[in-house]
């Protein structure tokens, strides 16, 4: 219908009430030179680098593909060792464009070097794409809807907004949405061709749920996810993402000056762009006095910018939750 | 709450519009035919459901699965005559987009609707074109955000990348959209051409090498795989200015989480009796169900086991087919097309039959299974199944238009 935001999920006409909003509760980066979310509103990395697929041959970890593993290791930081309590009702929503790229080339040399016998049984899933959120699944048994975005840079912040679609719909009362960017060959050459220096290894999580399932459980709503615009130009996502929204924008998360330009800092985040900003805005509502984040992913030219893609701009408003206070635990979790 | 499905579009082996399709399948025919695609030397599965439409034969090209989509959403669109003919010749995006919706005029009024793309390959052909045969790929053309909106305009396209469950996944998605208010119309897609890493991967582990899809057959062998795209356009209910073609009853959409690739029936059984509640029906009001049908030694055994389940103390019970005999498993889109393929049975009374289903696999005994040539009825109510890799399943529930 011309004139209604695709992407609102107001239900009423008369808007959704802010405490039936979905709330996220918790975050989990897997990211070389990241503790954290706190880390990404630092304009300097702070943490060691390390190797984000650090324990690859650990529990869960064999045998998997590279961005399964990142997405696993974002997962279990995210949960912080507490389980789900109803993972029949939790869904699971990745995101990611380039996750199974490394195995769809690696079948193709392996078929044209030794035929199809040379292809290991065990690596076969992995060439579909939605093979990450698969394993996420399995690990954690969550089964609610299991959906797969590959939908280019707005995919992370579509990410966020399919997952509380599903909490609206009643099809979920939690999900775990995951972003996740391996860097492998196939990756480094495709970014590499199209005019990129960086690029993403890694990967990022939110725990989303209903605001009732986040206090029947005892834990804390650090960002509301308050609404979400998808349009060719960045301005009309915004008005999309803000029409029930008076109050002031504290801070942009967005490609390019004037905010917390995540990609100037990571390099091209394509399908985990939305999902680590949207960890930034929680963390920032820890740390400032911020009221609102608008995350923007996307990019309005189709030409040269970022990943030169065409399905427009995704604007994603988060506000601070009416509990929310400034200065949450940081939380130093390892798994 | 239901939804209209007011257009329809498809394309595959067989032919490239829906009653053509539904037509030939009634007529028992099968697309499948020796591997076009790739050097048969290197592949112990010799047999596919190629839609042969390459410029040169035998020369692979990128892009296909992008192009049977634009078409197929086309079609659906002017079926919907929410569009006056085939797809708009818009350049490319990088060209038309300055400021405001490139393309989308011929289209007029549809840049605003979502397109959901329900794909278990995207276009990872083309990326092994690029890979090892140097053709071009721009990252963005991994998804199909770029043709949709170079045909319509549209930058509401999200590629629903959920296995072989995606394209009935989207129809989820999306009647959800129009339930919440988010959307009054929406265009669900699905579309998948082959790849050699996805055809190598399912030729590795199946033995031994099947050469055609023969659901519920004790001689089957297992999927070959099939290419193919198809659309609908789903409204709210009773908004739409012409006749619907059939009305969305209910969709549910569930994860096993127990193997990464042997379907669970209490799974596949739970999401069948969720997609009767969210419908409001009861087993007995089901005329027929169009399975998975991937003709896989495990997934024939957990379906014949859930129809067993749900529909056990029913007599006698719904009529049951698979159109992966005829088309192949067209894997991303499979679920539509098999939901298209229920939609014109309950338009036309004549439902397929599986095609060369000779001896029934003893599980399914006591289903009514359509074999040897169409089944005749005055049906209401389709159930129809799709099952993807990784546990994740979507039923869905559709009515004869009223």
């Amino acid at each position: 219908m011309p004139g209604t935001p695709a992407g609102r999920w107001a239900v009423p006409p008369d808007g959704t009430p802010p405490e039936t909003s979905p709330v996220i509760t918790g975050c989990g980066l897997a990211v070389s030179g990241l503790r954290d979310e706190y880390d990404l509103l630092e304009p300097t990395a702070t943490g060691a680098e390390h190797d984000p697929d650090a324990g690859r041959a650990g529990p869960g970890m064999r045998h998997k593909d590279r961005a399964s593993r990142l997405a696993l290791h974002a997962v279990r930081r995210a949960l912080a060792g507490a389980a789900l309590p109803d993972p029949a009702a939790t869904a699971v929503v990745v995101s990611s464009n380039f996750g199974n790229l490394d195995t769809v080339c690696d079948f193709t040399d392996t078929i044209a070097a030794e035929t199809v016998t040379g292809l290991s049984p065990i690596r076969v899933p992995h060439m579909s794409s939605n093979v990450t959120a698969g394993w996420v699944a399995l690990e954690h048994s969550l089964r609610g809807p299991n959906i797969t975005l590959c939908s280019g840079t707005t995919s992370g912040l579509d990410a966020v907004f399919w997952a509380a679609t599903l909490l609206a719909a009643g099809r979920a009362e939690a999900a775990v949405v995951v972003g996740v960017e391996p860097d492998t060959a196939p990756v480094a050459r495709l970014h590499r061709e199209h005019g990129a220096r960086s690029w993403l290894d890694g990967a990022a999580c939110l725990i989303v749920e209903k605001p009732e399932h986040a206090r029947a459980r005892g834990v804390r709503p650090r960002a509301v996810i308050t609404g979400y615009g998808r349009a060719a130009r960045r301005d009309d996502a915004v008005r999309q993402a803000t029409k029930a929204y008076d109050r002031p924008l504290g801070l942009w998360v967005a490609p390019g000056p004037g905010g917390l330009d995540l990609t100037a800092r990571l390099g091209r985040c394509s399908g985990a762009l939305g999902v680590l900003q949207c960890a930034a805005a929680a963390a920032r509502f820890d740390r400032s006095a911020d009221d609102a984040v608008q995350a923007v992913a996307g990019d309005e030219h189709t030409g040269a910018r970022t990943e030169g893609d065409p399905g427009g701009v995704a604007a994603l408003l988060l506000t601070r939750p009416e509990s929310g206070h400034p200065g949450g635990d940081r939380h130093d979790i390892r798994v | 709450m239901t939804w209209d499905i007011v257009g329809m579009g498809a394309v595959s082996c067989l032919a490239d519009e829906p009653r053509a399709i539904h037509e030939a399948l009634c007529r028992g025919e099968s697309g499948v035919a020796p591997l076009r695609a790739f050097d048969r030397a290197a592949f112990r599965v010799q047999n596919a459901y190629e839609i042969d439409d390459r410029a040169v034969p035998g020369r692979d090209e990128p892009g296909r699965a992008s192009r049977w989509l634009r078409a197929a959403v086309a079609a659906a669109l002017a079926d919907a005559g929410l569009a006056d003919a085939g797809p708009a010749d818009a350049g490319p995006a990088d060209a038309a987009d300055t400021d405001g919706d490139p393309g989308g005029s011929r289209f007029g009024g549809i840049a605003d609707i979502p397109v959901l793309v329900g794909t278990t390959l995207r276009e990872s052909r083309s990326a092994e074109l690029w890979w090892r045969d140097g053709s071009e790929l721009r990252p963005a053309d991994l998804h199909f955000a770029r043709i949709m909106r170079d045909a319509f305009g549209t930058v509401r396209t999200h590629t629903v990348a959920s296995a072989c469950a995606a394209s009935l996944y989207a129809l989820g998605m999306a009647t959800d959209l129009i339930a919440l208010g988010a959307a009054e119309t929406v265009v669900v897609a699905g579309t998948d051409s082959l790849t050699e890493s996805a055809f190598g991967g399912l030729d590795r582990v199946q033995h031994p090498a099947p050469r055609s899809v023969r659901p519920f057959d004790r001689d089957r062998r297992g999927m070959v795989m099939g290419e193919g795209a198809v659309a609908v356009v789903v409204r709210r209910a009773g908004t739409h200015h012409r006749p619907a073609h059939a009305r969305v009853r209910g969709v549910a959409m569930n994860c096993d989480a127990t193997h990464p690739t042997v379907p669970d029936p209490a799974s596949v059984t739970s999401a069948v009796r969720e997609a009767h509640r969210r419908a409001a029906i009861r087993p007995e009001d089901v005329d027929l169900v169009v399975v998975h049908g991937s003709g896989t030694h495990h997934n024939d055994v957990v379906e014949s086991r859930v129809l067993g389940e749900v529909f056990g103390p029913v007599r006698p019970g719904p009529l049951v087919t698979s159109i992966k005999s005829g088309l192949g498993h067209t894997c991303g889109g499979s679920g539509l097309m098999s939901l298209v393929v229920a939609v014109l049975a309950l338009q036309s009374g004549v439902l397929p039959p599986i095609t060369d289903l000779r001896r029934p696999i003893p599980e399914a005994r006591d289903l009514r299974l359509v074999a040897g040539g169409p089944a005749l009825g005055d049906f209401t109510t389709a159930q129809i199944h799709a099952i993807g890799l990784g546990g994740i399943n979507a039923v869905a529930v559709v009515g004869k238009a009223t």
